[in-house]
């Protein structure tokens, strides 16, 4: 096993538990899971399993009740609210199911956006924002707004978003929610030929058609995670 | 992020949301203005006052009864005599007002005349534009002749006064020969304009004007400006002494330093309640501004959710709010400045003395900034703490 081949994201025995009232809502149930560089994992399950809570911790958005998580090496769970988002910002690129562009920018706006908050210089983040759209085909709709793009262009600049600063892993949660079937090829075809790139994904599905699409699937029920071979 | 990113990140959102942002901001233009004006009034006031009192001489003290209408014990011109001996008096003249009918010609009007001892003039600046000046002979022969104001004898002649020089008028049905009128001297400061009055000889006034309603003030002028307060004191000492059915009490003695501090501190009392008044508003519009910005953090808590996924601290997210409430107001500060000059000619016209200037428009700005900042900071604040999940999730 090479160097290369060592998780970057390595969860251990994640716990979450929703207070709500007096009652305890164990939402996950030490949940492990490794994700190596390079691999494209989707996690499958219905909703309420607790999919998207783990989404959010891997996403470093929330912290776990209990457990260990190393993303890249780093201890997450000792780390300080500034330097989560910095990591956020470095070696995580999300997308969501409601693509979650923000409405009032433009589509290279919105792709420029964390290369702005890695404070790189706005012409050359410019560039690279538009290298991004470009390479996804949307080099004709760079000054458009999210709501004169269809679902599915705006699900590839939100991707353009996720990956236009070079991340580690690319968490995608349940990207082709909210798409039809065509766009939902479409996508997938794009989170492929990243991969194939050597690109890290993440991928949260409920679609079973889509998490076949992966090299791996997780499935999540009850706040427990099996792997391929062990669902019940 | 950088400051010009953060900057042009903020106008797009500003400007997305004109209406609303012109009438959070509504307040902030009224309170700048007010500001600008309150700094222009101040000034205008300011202004109003050195001038009045440019041509006031400093050393002027005024001796008048302290009770308008009958007296029963008033000054005489002995009283004024007796002041010119204190070491401390250069001079003192008696001097009477009255009002009445004048007539040139076929042309009446209520004027005020005054009479007045003839070296009077000297000592005020009075000059002669055309004609003679009041004569000693006249004070002592009592003869009837006027020198006219330079506005009056405009007004009598339908603006011809050479022509009346030499001719009669007639004040409250007696006739006077006008003898010269008088250069223009404009506002002195005196409660009484003399460009719009008649001047006689002061014993001629006694005579047949004021007879034994005369009830003369006294114009004292006192060797300089160090010894106004000796010569108040030797005033009143005098006035003590030869009037002794009430003493000095019954008089007024006004010298021109403390009304020249009285209107000062007046202007001054009209800065502060307007001050206050802009003070008021602001903060009230600040409230205004803090309101719309917590609207607007719940409005955008999804976008806070996707700026702080992708990584922006909370620092910045701080950053972006308040600057967006800072430039709301500063925007306001700006058409609010606009607003106040705009202003500036309706105060002249309702005879309110207002000068514009830059210093008013930058303390106007600098607290319409301060009302941003102070009232922008904890909905700023609270949209920074937001913590990512909650945010994201918020619908």
């Amino acid at each position: 096993m090479g160097e290369n081949r060592l998780p970057v994201v390595d969860a251990r025995d994640i716990v979450k538990v929703y207070q709500s009232g007096s009652e305890q809502l164990k939402v996950l149930d030490h949940v492990s899971i490794q994700v190596r560089r390079k691999d494209f994992i989707a996690i499958l399950g219905p909703s309420g399993s607790g999919k998207s809570t783990l989404m959010h911790i891997l996403g470093c958005l929330d912290l776990p009740t209990s457990g260990e998580y190393y993303l890249d090496g780093l201890d997450v769970l000792r780390l300080k609210e500034n330097q989560l988002a910095e990591i956020r910002n470095k070696k995580l690129g999300f997308v969501f199911q409601k693509f979650n562009l923000l409405p009032r920018l433009t589509a290279i706006q919105n792709v420029v956006l964390p290369l702005l908050y890695r404070g790189i210089d706005e012409k050359e983040a410019m560039k690279l924002a538009e290298e991004k759209l470009s390479l996804l085909g949307l080099g004709e709709r760079l000054n458009h707004k999210p709501n004169e793009l269809s679902g599915g262009e705006q699900q590839r600049v939100a991707i353009a978003r996720a990956i236009v600063g070079n991340p580690e892993v690319i968490l995608a949660d349940e990207p082709t929610g909210n798409l039809d079937s065509k766009s939902t090829k479409d996508v997938i075809g794009v989170f492929q030929e990243l991969n194939k790139q050597g690109n890290t994904i993440v991928m949260i599905t409920h679609d079973v058609e889509v998490a076949r699409q992966a090299n791996k699937i997780f499935y999540i029920r009850d706040g427990k995670i099996y792997d391929d071979g062990g669902l019940p | 992020m950088r400051f010009k990113q953060l900057l042009k990140l903020v106008l797009i959102n500003v400007s997305q949301n004109k209406v609303r942002s012109f009438l959070t901001t509504l307040g902030v233009i009224v309170g700048t203005a007010t500001v600008f004006l309150v700094v222009a009034i101040g000034k205008g006031g300011e202004a109003q006052v050195s001038e009045q009192f440019s041509k006031l001489n400093v050393g002027s003290i005024m001796v008048m009864p302290a009770q308008r209408g009958k007296v029963v014990d008033p000054l005489t011109k002995k009283d004024a005599q007796l002041f010119t001996e204190s070491d401390n008096i250069a001079h003192a003249f008696p001097v009477l007002r009255g009002n009445g009918d004048i007539n040139y010609a076929d042309f009446s009007l209520n004027g005020g005349f005054i009479a007045i001892p003839p070296e009077f003039q000297q000592s005020n600046n009075l000059t002669i534009q055309q004609g003679r000046a009041l004569e000693d002979e006249d004070e002592k022969k009592k003869n009837k002749c006027a020198v006219l104001g330079a506005e009056l004898a405009n007004t009598l002649t339908d603006g011809n006064p050479s022509e009346i020089v030499g001719q009669s008028i007639t004040i409250n049905r007696r006739k006077f020969e006008v003898v010269g009128i008088y250069n223009r001297v404009g506002d002195t400061g005196s409660p009484f304009s003399y460009d719009d009055a008649a001047f006689i000889a002061y014993s001629v006034g006694e005579k047949y004007l004021l007879g034994t309603r005369a009830n003369p003030t006294i114009m004292v002028e006192a060797t300089g400006l160090e010894t106004v307060q000796a010569a108040i004191d030797d005033i009143t000492y005098i006035l003590n002494e030869t009037h002794r059915m009430g003493g000095a009490e019954q008089f007024r003695i006004l010298d021109a330093g403390s009304r020249l501090a009285a209107a000062q501190e007046s202007a001054r009392t009209m800065s502060l309640l307007l001050l206050a008044v802009a003070v008021v508003v602001l903060i009230v519009s600040g409230i205004g501004i803090m309101n719309v910005m917590f609207v607007t953090v719940k409005e955008r808590t999804g976008e806070i959710g996707i700026l702080k996924a992708i990584g922006a601290k909370k620092r910045e997210i701080l950053g972006q709010f308040l600057a967006e409430a800072v430039v709301i107001s500063l925007a306001g500060g700006v058409l609010g400045a606009v607003l106040g000059f705009l202003a500036v000619p309706l105060l002249k016209y309702l005879e309110l003395p207002a000068v514009p200037s830059v210093g008013g428009i930058v303390l106007g700005l600098t607290f319409s900034v301060i009302t941003g900042v102070f009232f922008g900071f904890y909905p700023a604040w609270k949209a920074a703490e937001l913590s990512p999940i909650d945010a994201l999730r918020y619908e």
